[in-house]
């Protein structure tokens, strides 16, 4: 029944390559507006001055994201030799140079939480579900018990000024079947965002469907009326389902009544969605076509959900997004540059130099994509005349330092941006074996949340950054 | 005894407070272990489990108190599992007869389980959500739309290896929100929203023609290449006078090379009574549509459209440019007095519609049918509040300023649609009491999507709104399995259980892999390598394009060997080798244990050129049965080429993972997951530095008692696959040495090949393999994983299976008839549901 459908994929993977290039020409041209003026969200600079979170000190909006990369990172390749301001970049980072002003590198960060302790192995999918929730996992095929994400948990307290709350982004769209990683439910495995202890968010992995989700389908020009359409007809339906919903959640028990909540929660996200749009008015919209599905080659379809971010972040979207650019363990071949192997089969190199030099190649062509997105921020003004970079943190690392070795500390990390002026980029900074949360909380101080004292297994903020 | 008499002391007042603070019956099976079982133990498992042996972390003489014995299920599990998978005792050891087994197994069930075999306790099953396949196919009959859901879903998450386990599959608003969205573009797609079009017709690409041809009538498409130049026409009888719209609809095509691109353009020209409306130039544009429309004033007879390619370059034919002419859309006239009732209009509005002022009428009308709509839908009859609530709906859309009365029962549609009764399975008991049976209802969905992976159709609705479908099971399954829909059981059941979904993506590289099995050679390596190097080179300098042109010559010729191979062609066939097998064992209800080894298999002329079987005669693109030779090397899913393939890594094979894949899939007794910081077990270097076969870095591993545990058990199993490749081919060497695949099973058996191991995994161990193919199956069709409590549920099925010789129909009706399928535990009562913890803010 379903080889139409598939034909039908397949035909729309070749065409994404295409509409890929159109989509980037058009986006090429939104660059060329001038300075986003008539991005400037009065009403949220007017209600900045009362309540100053996610905002910079000069009144734009500050971002943060996370970017995750899988299978850990070949660690001489990686730390640059001299920390302070004076480091020369290491082979891996070697793309990012030309950001070097605007790159701080993050040394002797650990997610302890993510050690095997009495659960025995399963590292990859604990390097996925504790990189944002600093938070031991329970280990269960079928029982979730993790931790709210600090993006989510940033995302409930400055969400409401933007009209996504937050952004999830990942580029697997494809899930092996069978069991995941060492007797953990897949979910942990391909999430990196929760919004409770037992429920992750689900990433879109689908540029189209992400693009539409800020701008609304369609050509450019009548997206506005179509989400205006569209909405209009969710609201009109979301009083019966959601009384259907609560008929039905008084036939089942408890367990059904949490899915039945996993759904009135969703309900109500929409209701809050239609009232922003309602709020916001219409989007910027960036005038390019829109992104046509999954292009076939990776780096394109990388290079997509980056710009999809990219994107959200210069029409303010969201200010807060993760990227999962491969869950971890993902054993992808990398034939466009040369490594057939598996990355994570090629990750356990036991030392080996011609299989460290394949992963290394990975690593590279990695942060090579990264650096191509940083560019872009960089050279996109914000409303403040900075650039998107400077008013914005960028965390880019992995939940296994080696993958070989499958450690869980000194995790390899990037932090991009200067934070609207608060952080201090252009080094490398060891800090001496504190958890990563503790680099979370110093975001969200930065974003202006005042109410978190820890998170997850936090000791305090990270003093230099 | 072994115990000294103080512990003996110890243990008995242990077991009187145990007596004591436990229900009476759970007395006994604490005196059975020590009256029954512990003697037992101590006769065969002494030597390393007692009297401080510890092997593997076991002792059967060291619990504390009885409480301990008992509670500790895990452990007896284990035992459970080792002494049936004949791996406990070791081969060498005295083994226990049967009857002393069958003691020990049912203590374990029936004491340490405290299985009521009288009363077995069906489980509890979360409320499941459709997975992206169920909703595809319900939204497929329900309204006969195809919606892509592979696109507009996320993957659903996986639990015990199935997409189907209510547990994991989760609902996140961002899901909700497209099931919304999906609801709306699914009606919109199918559901007319007025009683009267304009008139559309298609005239089909294919049916265009050569001027001197006459017209054929087949309604397909039809394909003008980029280099020759052509000329074909059609005509179209308008029947009256007026206004019409003329889309042309083309696609342009190319055949995918890697690396290489045509630049050749055509221009095509379109006219309409000869007179020209288009006129454009096309290169290389991949695979995109491209729609022209055009108004025309016409009168009554018949008009001409032709299409003329023109070649405007002529570079290398690289892709085989070509534009795919779909066909020419003729929409008209404008006059509504020439209108037509829309396609399918009567399938979704059986009358007409009652008159404007008729309120009443109307609103009866649309009650009707959103009722009716709901109750297939819902997969069960919707309550009147439900229907009236609906009816609400499409009655106050309707009376919206320029909106229709179909309008109004289309919005109502897609409130069905985006409603839990939908999206979730419910499941409703058919009494009170303990265990009660599921009602009908439950029953035909559980059934359906089980066999069909999609809602029940009328029969079965209708047998459960009888009360009779409990009464009619054999035959209304055995009309389900007749039924086509019964391939999506193949398709999902076999997708999963042995990853076949997976070889539609696993990332494999053909010419490392072939090349691997020769001899290394790290001069022609490194010229390879530079060789790919300059291939994915965009701009070359002239040197480099000579550079090239030479290697090319010189590695053209050790390719032309693997030219046949195109791994990724042959990627749906091997998917469908593995389905096709599998329903073919359903339908002509044969032993389950040629699932592991026979003298058949499906194949297409290609895919039996991949296994080397070029002397059957097979043509075409079809898959058929086919008879093996004697001595074939295939038959069984463990030597098709796509479960060789999906477990193996990208440039090699994993003896590892195959071998793990036969016991997990085929023994049910997987090793637990390694532990920390272990690299993989191929990884391992020689002492001396000399590069190792994949054989002897996994015997220097086993040689470490921590990895022995485990890979004793797995590599055999997998090594005996060595002879087949990463893609799943033959071969007698690797890196220019040749194959060697004997070996020995943790239960003692010798063999030399895969064929030997897969006849001893017939012989010796069908039981196991019933057990796992049987555990398996009831996950799958019940949608949780298995409990301890589940272990006599399926030790039924495995004795029906072995007093039938394992056919197909005993294992499935044991799962149907089994209390976890037929029963539910009841919801607890509100008075519990107050009490627990909730975070329902419901």
């Amino acid at each position: 029944m379903k080889q139409n459908a598939d034909k039908s994929r397949q035909t729309a993977a070749r065409a994404a390559a295409f509409s890929r290039r159109h989509f980037l020409r058009g986006l090429g041209a939104c660059i060329a507006l001038p300075a986003f003026e008539s991005l400037t969200p009065t009403k949220l600079l007017a209600a900045a001055a009362i309540e100053p979170l996610a905002t910079t000190a000069t009144g734009a909006p500050l971002r943060a994201a996370w970017i995750f990369f899988p299978n850990g990172a070949i660690q001489d390749a990686w730390w640059p030799e001299k920390d302070g301001s004076s480091f020369a970049f290491s082979p891996t980072l070697k793309a990012l140079e030309d950001l070097r002003p605007h790159i701080q590198i993050a040394g002797e960060l650990d997610h302890l939480c993510a050690l095997a302790g009495p659960d025995g192995g399963g590292d990859h999918a604990r390097g996925q579900s504790v990189f944002l929730t600093s938070h031991r996992i329970k280990k269960s095929a079928t029982d979730l018990h993790a931790s709210i994400s600090i993006d989510q948990a940033l995302a409930q307290q400055i969400g409401h000024l933007t009209r996504l709350p937050s952004l999830e982004l990942s580029c697997d769209n494809e899930h092996k079947s069978g069991a995941c990683d060492s007797n953990y439910a897949c979910a942990y495995q391909y999430n990196l965002s929760w919004s409770s202890e037992t429920t992750p968010v689900t990433p879109e992995s689908n540029p189209r469907l992400a693009f539409e989700r800020m701008f609304g389908a369609g050509q450019p020009g009548e997206r506005w009326a179509n989400t205006l359409r569209v909405q209009a007809e969710q609201r009109s339906i979301l009083d019966f389902v959601m009384d259907d919903a609560h008929r039905m959640a008084r036939r089942l028990d408890n367990r059904d009544r949490d899915k039945l909540d996993q759904y009135l929660t969703g309900v109500r996200e929409v209701e809050a969605r239609i009232q922003a749009a309602g709020r916001f008015g219409p989007p910027k919209d960036p005038g390019t076509e829109t992104p046509a599905g999954v292009p076939s080659s990776y780096g394109e379809y990388l290079n997509l959900m980056y710009d999809i971010m990219w994107l959200a972040f210069q029409t303010d979207s969201t200010r807060i997004a993760t990227l999962c650019v491969a869950h971890d363990g993902d054993n992808r071949s990398f034939g466009e540059i040369g490594v057939s192997e598996g990355h994570h089969d090629l990750s356990h190199h036991q030392n080996k130099p011609d299989r460290m030099a394949k992963v290394q190649i990975i690593d590279e062509w990695y942060v090579k994509q990264l650096a191509r997105f940083l560019k872009k921020m960089e050279s996109t003004k914000d409303i403040d005349g900075q650039s998107l970079l400077h008013n914005s943190m960028i965390v880019y690392g992995a939940g296994n330092g080696d993958g070989n070795r499958h450690n869980h500390d000194n995790l390899p990390l990037v932090l991009a941006g200067a934070g609207g002026g608060t952080l201090q980029p252009g080094r490398y900074v060891k800090h001496g074996s504190k958890p990563m949360s503790n680099l979370f909380l110093s975001m969200a101080d930065r974003l202006g949340v005042k109410n978190m004292e820890r998170f997850g297994d936090s000791t305090g903020r990270l003093q230099n950054i | 005894m072994r115990q000294s008499s103080l512990i003996a002391v110890l243990l008995a007042v242990a077991m009187s407070l145990f007596v004591a603070m436990s229900p009476a019956s759970a007395a006994s099976p604490a005196r059975e272990f020590h009256k029954q079982i512990q003697p037992l133990l101590s006769q065969y498992c002494g030597d390393c489990h007692f009297d401080g042996m510890k092997k593997g972390g076991v002792a059967f003489d060291d619990f504390k108190t009885d409480r301990d014995t008992l509670t500790n299920k895990e452990l007896w599990s284990m035992v459970l599992k080792n002494v049936r998978g004949h791996i406990m005792p070791p081969p060498k050891k005295a083994h226990p007869s049967p009857e002393e087994c069958q003691r020990l197994v049912n203590w374990i069930k029936f004491g340490v389980f405290g299985i009521d075999p009288k009363n077995l306790d069906p489980g509890r099953v979360t409320v499941r959500r459709l997975n992206r396949v169920e909703y595809h196919n319900t939204v497929h009959d329900l309204l006969g739309v195809d919606f892509d859901t592979d696109l507009a879903f996320p993957p659903d998450d996986t639990g015990y290896g199935f997409d189907d386990i209510g547990d994991v599959l989760n609902l996140s608003p961002m899901l909700l929100e497209k099931y919304l969205a999906a609801a709306n573009t699914i009606v919109g797609e199918c559901v007319p929203m007025v009683s009267r079009v304009r008139p559309e017709i298609n005239v089909p690409g294919a049916s265009f023609h050569d001027s001197g041809d006459p017209p054929s009538h087949n309604g397909g498409t039809k394909s003008l290449s980029y280099y020759n130049s052509a000329w074909v026409e059609n005509s179209f009888h308008a029947e009256h006078d007026g206004h019409y719209k003329v889309t042309l609809n083309l696609t342009t095509t190319e055949h995918y090379v890697d690396d290489q691109f045509d630049t050749n353009r055509c221009r095509l020209v379109f006219r309409i009574d000869g007179q020209e409306r288009e006129n454009r130039e096309f290169g290389r544009e991949g695979y995109v549509d491209f729609h022209y429309s055009f108004d025309e004033q016409w009168a009554a007879g018949d008009h001409q459209f032709s299409v003329e390619i023109q070649p405007l370059t002529q570079y290398p034919q690289l892709r085989a440019l070509a534009l795919r002419l779909n066909g020419v859309t003729v929409s008209g006239p404008d006059d509504t007095h020439y209108w037509i009732e829309p396609k399918d209009y009567r399938r979704f509005f059986p009358r007409p519609v009652p008159a404007m002022d008729d309120k009443a009428g109307r609103r009866a009308y649309a009650k009707e049918l959103l009722t009716d709509f709901a109750t297939k839908a819902f997969r069960r009859p919707v309550d009147a509040e439900t229907a009236e609530r609906l009816t609400d709906l499409a009655v106050s859309r309707s009376a919206e300023t320029n909106s229709t009365f179909e309008e109004g029962v289309a919005h109502g549609m897609v409130a069905v649609l985006a409603s839990p009764q939908f999206l979730f399975r419910e499941e409703r008991p058919a009494s009170s009491g303990p265990n009660p049976l599921i009602d009908e209802y439950s029953l035909a969905s559980r059934l359906s999507y089980l066999l069909w992976s999609t809602m029940p159709d009328a029969e079965l609705i209708s047998l459960a709104s009888a009360g009779k479908l409990r009464a009619n099971l054999d035959a209304q399954v055995k009309r389900m399995l007749a039924d086509p829909k019964a391939a999506e059981f193949s398709r999902n059941f076999t997708g999963q259980w042995l990853q076949a979904r997976d070889i539609e993506f696993v990332a494999l590289d053909s010419r490392a892999i072939l090349f691997s099995q020769e001899k290394k050679d790290p001069q022609m390596e490194d010229l390879h390598d530079r060789y790919r190097e300059l291939q994915r080179m965009k701009h070359l300098t002239e040197d480099e394009k000579a550079e090239l042109a030479k290697l090319r010559e010189r590695f053209g010729k050790t390719f032309r060997r693997f030219d046949g191979i195109r791994f990724d062609e042959l990627r749906g066939a091997l998917q469908q080798e593995v389905q096709l097998y599998f329903t073919h064992i359903v339908r002509e209800d044969r032993s389950v244990l040629e699932l592991l080894d026979s003298d058949y298999t499906y194949l297409n002329q290609r895919l039996a050129k991949f296994y080397g079987l070029t002397n059957l005669d097979i043509t075409g693109s079809d898959l058929r049965l086919v008879q093996l030779p004697t001595n074939s090397a295939r038959g069984g899913v463990l030597t098709m080429g796509g479960v060789l393939a999906v477990t193996s890594n990208p440039t090699r094979t994993s003896p590892v993972k195959r071998g793990l894949f036969i016991l997990d899939n085929v023994l049910g007794n997987p090793p637990p997951p390694p532990p920390p910081n272990l690299p993989a077990l191929e990884d391992v270097k020689s002492d001396t530095g000399h590069e190792l076969t994949l054989r002897e870095a996994l015997a220097i591993h086993r040689g470490k008692p921590l990895c022995a545990s485990c890979h004793d058990r797995m590599d055999p199993l997998g090594l005996a696959f060595e002879n087949f490749n990463a893609l799943g081919m033959w071969r007698d060497t690797d890196h220019g040495e040749p194959v060697e695949c004997s070996g020995k099973l943790m239960s003692g058996e010798s063999f030399q090949s895969a064929g030997e191991l897969k006849r001893i995994l017939v012989e010796n161990h069908g039981d196991e393999f019933y057990r796992t193919l049987a555990s398996k199956l009831l996950t799958y069709a019940i949608g949780r994983g298995l409990d301890y409590q589940d272990t006599e549920t399926i030790d039924r099925i495995v004795d029906s299976l072995d007093k039938s010789g394992g056919r197909f129909s005993v294992l499935l009706d044991g799962v149907i008839k089994s209390a976890p399928f037929q029963r539910m535990r009841p919801a607890p009562s509100l008075g519990d549901q107050a009490n627990a913890p909730t975070k329902a803010k419901i």
